[in-house]
Order: C-alpha cells, then sequence, then structure tokens
C-alpha cells in the first residue's frame, strides 16, 4: 500500500456511535487527511418546529440528541422564554438546573462508556452504563422518562419533585462519588490507557477558538469558557461551582475535563437541593408571540443555541439550531492529521460526538 | 510424583487392533463362503504391522483433535463468556435444554447453539475477492494451529509423537498463521481485511523474537528441545533447595520469571487479545483481517482464536509452571488445572485493559522486550553455569 | 515396487514439483508467494522423512513461516496497485 488510500469509516463503522461517516486518507498507517461527512441522520428538525405551535416543538428537542435531551429542550424552552419576554418563577428554574446537571452527568456517563469502548475496554463501558443507569433511575424519579424527558416548559418546568427524591439523590450521589474515584483510579493508574490518549488529538488553544469548538473539548484546551460561568441562564450566578479546565489539549485532558464536570455536577446539583425555593414551578405563558428570541446554554457537548422568530401567530416562524458537536467536527481533520488509523477511535470518542444533534 | 492415566498410542494401538481383529472375523467368516475368496488376502493384509500402526496412529491424532479442538475449544469459549461476563456485572450466556430456556442454565450449550447457526448461513465469497485464496486461507489457518497438536505433549503417555525437537515444531507450525493470516486479508479485497492482515504481519515480526528469546532461555536451563524432557528437568532441577519441598521451586518460573512474563506477552500476542487485538480491532479496522467471512468460515476462523489460546496456555503451562508435575492427582488432571489457570490469566489482562496502539506494541517489543530476552538468556546461562559449578 | 517411505516421498517429491512450477507461472504474486510457502512446507516434509528433523523443523521455521511474509510484505509495499489487482 504505498499509494495513499481513502477509507471509510463509517456510516456502518463500530466506531462512529450513529449515521456519519468519517472518510480518512491514509498512507500506510498515518492519516494524512479527514473528511467527515454528516447528513446520514438529518429530520428537518428546524423545518419541523414552523409547523407546530410553541409547546410541541419540545418532545422535537427532546429527539435531537439522544444522549442529553433534557438539556435541548431546556435551551428550546429558554429561547421561547426570551421571545414571549417570560420569567419562570425561582422553582421552576432551579428544577431546570436540577434536571440539566442530571442530564449532564448522564451524558457524560454515556460518553465516558463509548469512549472506554473505543478504547477496547468492553468492561468500563459497561460499568460506566451500569453507574449511569442510576442517574438515569434519578431523572426517571423527577420527570417520569428514562430518555426523551419531555420536562422543561417555557415558563418552568412540567411537574414538581416527587416527595423523597432529595433524600435519593443524596444517597446515589454517595454511591457515585465512591464509584468514580475508582474509575478515575482505574483508569489514570493504567499505562495502556495513558498510552492510547495522552497526546493524542492536539487541539490548540487557538486552533479551538478559531475552529468554533465550545464545551468541555473547549476546556480541555485551556480556554476557561463556560457559559454557566460567563452568561449564566436560570441560577447558576447564586450556585457555587468551578469550570473544569486543563491546558494540554489532548484526549486525555478532554477525559479529564469531563470527570470533572462530573463531580461538579454533582456539586451543583446538592447546592440546588440545598437552596430549592417553595413556591410555583411553572408559569402560564401566551400562545402567540412576535420578535426574535434566542438562548445559549451549556449543553454536555458544548455552547447550544436555539434562535426563534415569531410572526405573531402561535407557531415559530424560524428556528435555528446551532449544535456544537457539528462544529467541532470542522476541527476533526486537523486534530487526526498525522495521528495513526487507531487514534481515529480514541479523537472522536473523545471529542463525544452524538450525531443526533449534528445532523439535526 | 504421581503418574499418567492415559497411554494415547498404546489405546490407539490396542483400539485398532480390536477393531481389526472384528474386521478380520467378518471378512474371514464372509471369505470362507466360494465365491468371496478373494477376501482372505485383504484381511491377511489388514493385519500386517504397518496397517495396524498406520491405524493406530489416526485413532491417536483422532482423539487429540476431539480433545483438543472439540472438547477444550468449547470449554474455552464458554469460560470466557461466562468470566467475562462474571467481570462485566453481566450473567453472560445461559441457554439449556429446560422448558424455560433462558433461567439459571449454565449456558454451555450456547456454542452449539452459536456453531448450528453459523452453519446454516450463506458462504458469501465477495465479488471482487480472490474465490480461491479467498476459500484456502481459513483452512490454512486453522490447519497451522492443529498441527501443534501433533507434538505437544498433555502427560508423559497423552502425546501423539513424541518428537525430540518438539518444542521447535510446535513454536513453528505456531508462527506459520500470520502468513495465512496475511494471505486471508488479502484475498478479500477490503481495505480493512488488508490493514488487519498488514498488522497481524507486522505484530508477528515484532513477537515472534522475544518469544523465541524466551523459549531458548528455558532450553539452555534444560538443554533439550524435547518437551516431556523439559518437563521432567523441571521435577528434577535443584537450584532452590530449601524451596524445593514445597514443590515449585523447581519450576522454570522461579528462575526464569522475566523470561515467563515475557513469554506471557508474547503469547497475548499471538493470540491477538485485547491489548494487542490491533489486527481485528473492532473500533479500527471494523474487523481487521475476518470481516468479509460469513458463516461457518467466519465461525471456523473466530472459533480458532480459542484453539490458539488453548496452545499458548499449554505452552505456557509448559515450560513454565512444572507442566504436569504436581501432588497426588494424575498428569493430566494437574496439567488441565494448569491451563485453565494460564486461561484466567489470558482473561483476567485482556479484559481489563484498553487496546494498545500497533506502533507503541512495535516499540515495545523491538525496544524493550528483545533485549530483557537477550538478558533472560543470559541470566540463564548463568544459573547453567552455577548449578554446574556447584556454587549453589 | 516400492515400500511405504518410497510411495509417500514420491508423493511429497511431486507436490514439491508441481507447487515449485506453479511458483514461475502464478499469474498474481500472491499466490506465487503462497505457493513458495506450500513448496518450502513440502520440503521440510521430505527432510523430515530423511530423519533429519532438525533441518526440516528450521526449514518450516524460517522457510516457511518467515519468509514469504517477508516476501508478502515485499510485494503489498512495493506494488502501487495491488489493491486492485484482483481480478
Amino acid at each position: 500500500m504505498a499509494e495513499q488510500v481513502w477509507i471509510n469509516m463509517g456510516p456502518q463503522h463500530p466506531m462512529t456511535h450513529g449515521l456519519w461517516n468519517l472518510r480518512v486518507k491514509l498512507d500506510g498507517d498515518t492519516i494524512v487527511d479527514a473528511d467527515p461527512e454528516m447528513g446520514y441522520l438529518h429530520r428537518g428538525v428546524e423545518k419541523l418546529c414552523e409547523v407546530r405551535n410553541y409547546l410541541k416543538p419540545i418532545v422535537l428537542m427532546d429527539r435531537l440528541c439522544y444522549v442529553s435531551s433534557l438539556t435541548w429542550a431546556h435551551v428550546y424552552c429558554k429561547a421561547v422564554e426570551n421571545l414571549m419576554d417570560i420569567e419562570p418563577p425561582p422553582r421552576g428554574k432551579y428544577l431546570n438546573v436540577i434536571a440539566c446537571e442530571l442530564q449532564r452527568m448522564a451524558s457524560h456517563g454515556m460518553w465516558l462508556a463509548a469512549f472506554l469502548a473505543d478504547l477496547g475496554l468492553l468492561t468500563g463501558f459497561l460499568y460506566s452504563l451500569r453507574e449511569r443507569e442510576l442517574v438515569l433511575d434519578l431523572l426517571q424519579l423527577m420527570t417520569g422518562q428514562r430518555m426523551n424527558q419531555n420536562y422543561p416548559r417555557p415558563g418552568g418546568v412540567h411537574n414538581d419533585l416527587p416527595p423523597g427524591f432529595e433524600d435519593e439523590v443524596r444517597r446515589v450521589f454517595r454511591y457515585l462519588r465512591r464509584q468514580y474515584k475508582g474509575y478515575k483510579k482505574f483508569l489514570e493508574d493504567s499505562p495502556t490507557f495513558l498510552m492510547r490518549t495522552q497526546g493524542v488529538g492536539v487541539l490548540r488553544k487557538e486552533d479551538a477558538i478559531n475552529y468554533g469548538v465550545t464545551g468541555p473539548n473547549l476546556r480541555g484546551s485551556g480556554a476557561r469558557v463556560d457559559l454557566r460561568e460567563l452568561d449564566p441562564y436560570d441560577v447558576y450566578d447564586e450556585l457555587d461551582f468551578e469550570p473544569v479546565v486543563y491546558e494540554e489539549g489532548d484526549t486525555y485532558a478532554r477525559y479529564k475535563v469531563r470527570f470533572g464536570e462530573f463531580f461538579e455536577s454533582m456539586r451543583i446539583i446538592e447546592q440546588a437541593l440545598d437552596r430549592l425555593p417553595q413556591g410555583p414551578f411553572r408559569i402560564k405563558t401566551p400562545k402567540r408571540a412576535e420578535g426574535e428570541g434566542y438562548a445559549r446554554t451549556e449543553d454536555p457537548r458544548g455552547e447550544a443555541l436555539i434562535y426563534i422568530i415569531g410572526d405573531g401567530s402561535d407557531r415559530p416562524y424560524r428556528v435555528k439550531i446551532r449544535s456544537p458537536i457539528f462544529v467541532t467536527l470542522s476541527a476533526l481533520p486537523m486534530m487526526l492529521r498525522g495521528h495513526r488509523i487507531a487514534d481515529v477511535a480514541s479523537v472522536t470518542g473523545g471529542i463525544d460526538v452524538c450525531v443526533g444533534e449534528i445532523d439535526k | 510424583m504421581s503418574g499418567h492415566l492415559v497411554d494415547l498410542f498404546g489405546g490407539s494401538n490396542a483400539i485398532a487392533v480390536f477393531l481389526i481383529t472384528i474386521i478380520n472375523f467378518i471378512l474371514r467368516g464372509i471369505g470362507s463362503l466360494p465365491l468371496f475368496g478373494f477376501l482372505n488376502p485383504l484381511a491377511d493384509w489388514l493385519g500386517t504391522e504397518p496397517v495396524v500402526t498406520s491405524i493406530a496412529w489416526l485413532i491417536a491424532i483422532t482423539i487429540m483433535i476431539t480433545w483438543a479442538a472439540a472438547l477444550h475449544l468449547l470449554t474455552f469459549i464458554w469460560l470466557e463468556r461466562k468470566l467475562v461476563a462474571r467481570l462485566q456485572d453481566r450473567r453472560g450466556p445461559m441457554i439449556t435444554l429446560r422448558k424455560d430456556r433462558y433461567i439459571g442454565g449454565t449456558g454451555y450449550l450456547q456454542q452449539i447453539a452459536d456453531a448450528l447457526k453459523l452453519i446454516q448461513k450463506e458462504n458469501i465469497t465477495p465479488k471482487a475477492a480472490d474465490p480461491w485464496m479467498f476459500h484456502i486461507a481459513p483452512a490454512f489457518l486453522i490447519s497451522t494451529t492443529i498441527v501443534v497438536l501433533v507434538a505437544l505433549p498433555f502427560s508423559e503417555g497423552f502425546v501423539v509423537a513424541n518428537v525430540p525437537a518438539g518444542l521447535l515444531f510446535i513454536l513453528a507450525a505456531f508462527s506459520l498463521a500470520p502468513l495465512a493470516i496475511l494471505l486471508a486479508g488479502w484475498a478479500q479485497n477490503n481495505k480493512y481485511a488488508m490493514i488487519g492482515g498488514m498488522r497481524a504481519a507486522a505484530m508477528m515480526m515484532s513477537y515472534e523474537i522475544p518469544m523465541i528469546l524466551a523459549v531458548i532461555a528455558v532450553v539452555v536451563l534444560a538443554g533439550s528441545l524435547n518437551p516431556i524432557e523439559i518437563v521432567n528437568q523441571q521435577s528434577q532441577l535443584s537450584i532452590l533447595a530449601p524451596l524445593a519441598a514445597i514443590g515449585i521451586a523447581n519450576w522454570y518460573i522461579i528462575p526464569q520469571f522475566l523470561g515467563f512474563f515475557i513469554f506471557l506477552l508474547a503469547m497475548l500476542a499471538e493470540q491477538e487479545r485485547i491489548p494487542f487485538d490491533f489486527p481485528e480491532a473492532e473500533e479500527e479496522v471494523v474487523h481487521g483481517w475476518l470481516v468479509e467471512y460469513g458463516g461457518m468460515r467466519f465461525g471456523m476462523v473466530y472459533g480458532f482464536k480459542w484453539l490458539r489460546t488453548f496452545v499458548a496456555a499449554a505452552l505456557v503451562a509448559l515450560l513454565f509452571l512444572g507442566g504436569w508435575h504436581g501432588p497426588v492427582l494424575p498428569q493430566e488432571i494437574w496439567f488441565i488445572l494448569k491451563i485453565y489457570f494460564v486461561f484466567f490469566i489470558f482473561i483476567w489482562i485482556s479484559w481489563s485493559v484498553p487496546r494498545i496502539r500497533i506502533d507503541q506494541i512495535l516499540n515495545i517489543g523491538w525496544r524493550k522486550l528483545i533485549p530483557l530476552g537477550l538478558f533472560n538468556i543470559f541470566l540463564a546461562v548463568l544459573v547453567v553455569h552455577a548449578n554446574a559449578q556447584g556454587w549453589i | 515396487m516400492v515400500d511405504a517411505l518410497q510411495f509417500v516421498f514420491l508423493v511429497i517429491a511431486a507436490v514439491e514439483v508441481l507447487t515449485a512450477v506453479l511458483v514461475v507461472t502464478a499469474k498474481k504474486l500472491m499466490w506465487a508467494a503462497f505457493w513458495l510457502a506450500l513448496s518450502l512446507v513440502t520440503m521440510a516434509g521430505i527432510y523430515l522423512l530423511f530423519q533429519s528433523e532438525f533441518v526440516g523443523i528450521i526449514q518450516i521455521f524460517i522457510y516457511a513461516g518467515a519468509v514469504p511474509v517477508v516476501f508478502l510484505f515485499g510485494i503489498m509495499l512495493t506494488r502501487t496497485r495491488a489493491m486492485e489487482d484482483v481480478p
């Protein structure tokens, strides 16, 4: 194979976690070029929103990303609130924060599972899914669903907390803290894991900013950019938390950022539960709206932005979704160039690809 | 020291003589009839010594292959699935023949169910593949491993052929497989398969050498290439006399711990197990060199991996863990116990580490293991010399 | 009249000669390498037949195990169109 060959890693490839295609140009075992191809899972969510009234796209947003549905419904609701110029009650905001952080934990748990499976560590895959199950149980207790929760609403949330939720959360978190400390030791003491992740897929800070990379991938490159801190929405400005930032910019740094965020999310949820105010959790919203509204939040994968134009009818005139991983994938060829084909799994696993939100 | 249960060749000979006696009895019975007199010379020929020996060989080989490639292969696959399931907080295969088929069974029949399913499937040959090579390569692959069983002893008596250079023969046959893998990878005319085949060959180039170096150290200690002789040496060599009372002090793992380590790593690589499974790494090259195989042909190339595991575990037990030596129990039982113990180690290692990248593995192979292997030979020579001089 | 050993020798020798011819007549280089490996293995069989076991085993080890792999490597690394070569 002296010549350079293009290899399709996808759309049916164990590495892709969904339907997308990464075309890789190989010189022997070394990647000289890469070309992500998306669109296999395009459902036209933006267009579908235009023929539904303001409440109904929430279920579509839930299906944008099957790993973190709730956060997408949440950012849509924030955008609608912004458009309608309403302010949800404090309890609703707190409940949204709790639900979003639980979803972030579930999403990072799924990411860890998929990432470890990409590295060939199937045992870690099952361990991580096992712990994620507890977080999903909490979400189910709170919202009634394990995935596609349909929980946030413009002007609050769908339902209040069930009785005994707080004790359950604290019990689960005690267990999760112990377990994840064990996994951290298990992974970071393993030379093979370090060999596969350190120095792989390096994304420098300037490049990351130029390519529009956001979220844990950007924080892994050393930029302290967390919308929960920079542009606080809901009640994040009242809570005490620290964005997890690492300087190296390689897969290992991204792994550490996500692992740290898992613990940070637990801290945030516990604080939110401590300060949870009494009162209504939802207010009534108008049916029609005119003007523009947008919201951006810190999705588990980066900056999620939804921009809505209302024309005075009961349905949005236009909905624009900015999905973080769609933007991050543009930096993928640069991260892959010069690496081995074996690193493709490590790098794409490390940036936490979710095809549902890429293709919208 | 306990004795051995099975005398494979003697037993086979007895079976052959018994069978031929029955057949001859029938033949001569018919031959006494007027028209069937031509059967008598046939009966005479069957009774001659070379024929009996040949049939005895055939029976011995059949027994050996059934023993290893059917019984232990199925047990190994089953055991791996069950153990990995336990490691991963699952239950593993549980199918039984009872009415409530999925509740509480041991799942041993799962392998047979899988094989039945694979046999039913169509044998697909890709249009662009080289059809002959595509079909020859799996047979070539399996024969390289089955031929090992000819020289692999399970006890002093349970061996098909006691070859003087048997160890060398085993390793030679064992190292033929990468050639077949390379051919299989090429014949499928698939880029993933091609990369997988190339990776297998590259890995073989870097792993054969440390493996041979580790074996050379053992051969230096034992002074023989005969597996049975090597095992017997491990019951006699008294390097650490105070420890000899325990019974394991004579095993080569004590003076040759480094060699044991190198050989274990090389054997993991030979089996394409997880830290070194990049020839068939799913997340990288889909399924590497077996990507286009379907049906029972896939079952063959996939099951062959466990046959290699079996042979590898047997080799580790043979060379470093004292073979079939142990108190009370018969030799065969001890050897099987040790094989399964080594198999546990293989599973344990391979399911608790991520896969290593190929360039890293080549680096480890060439830069670390080869110098270590050479140093290990030096140690072995030192031990032998010290023993000869009476220093220890 | 040939005895058993001679018969075995003749069979192995015939296979050997046949594969040796196929090495030079094979259209595809990969097949040539495969026939070469087979030819070298049969040569090891002849050594074994002559009771020179060590030579036979070393023959398998080096000339059947290692050398064809190097050949295949060489073929794959030098031929630019090795992938499209198959009909």
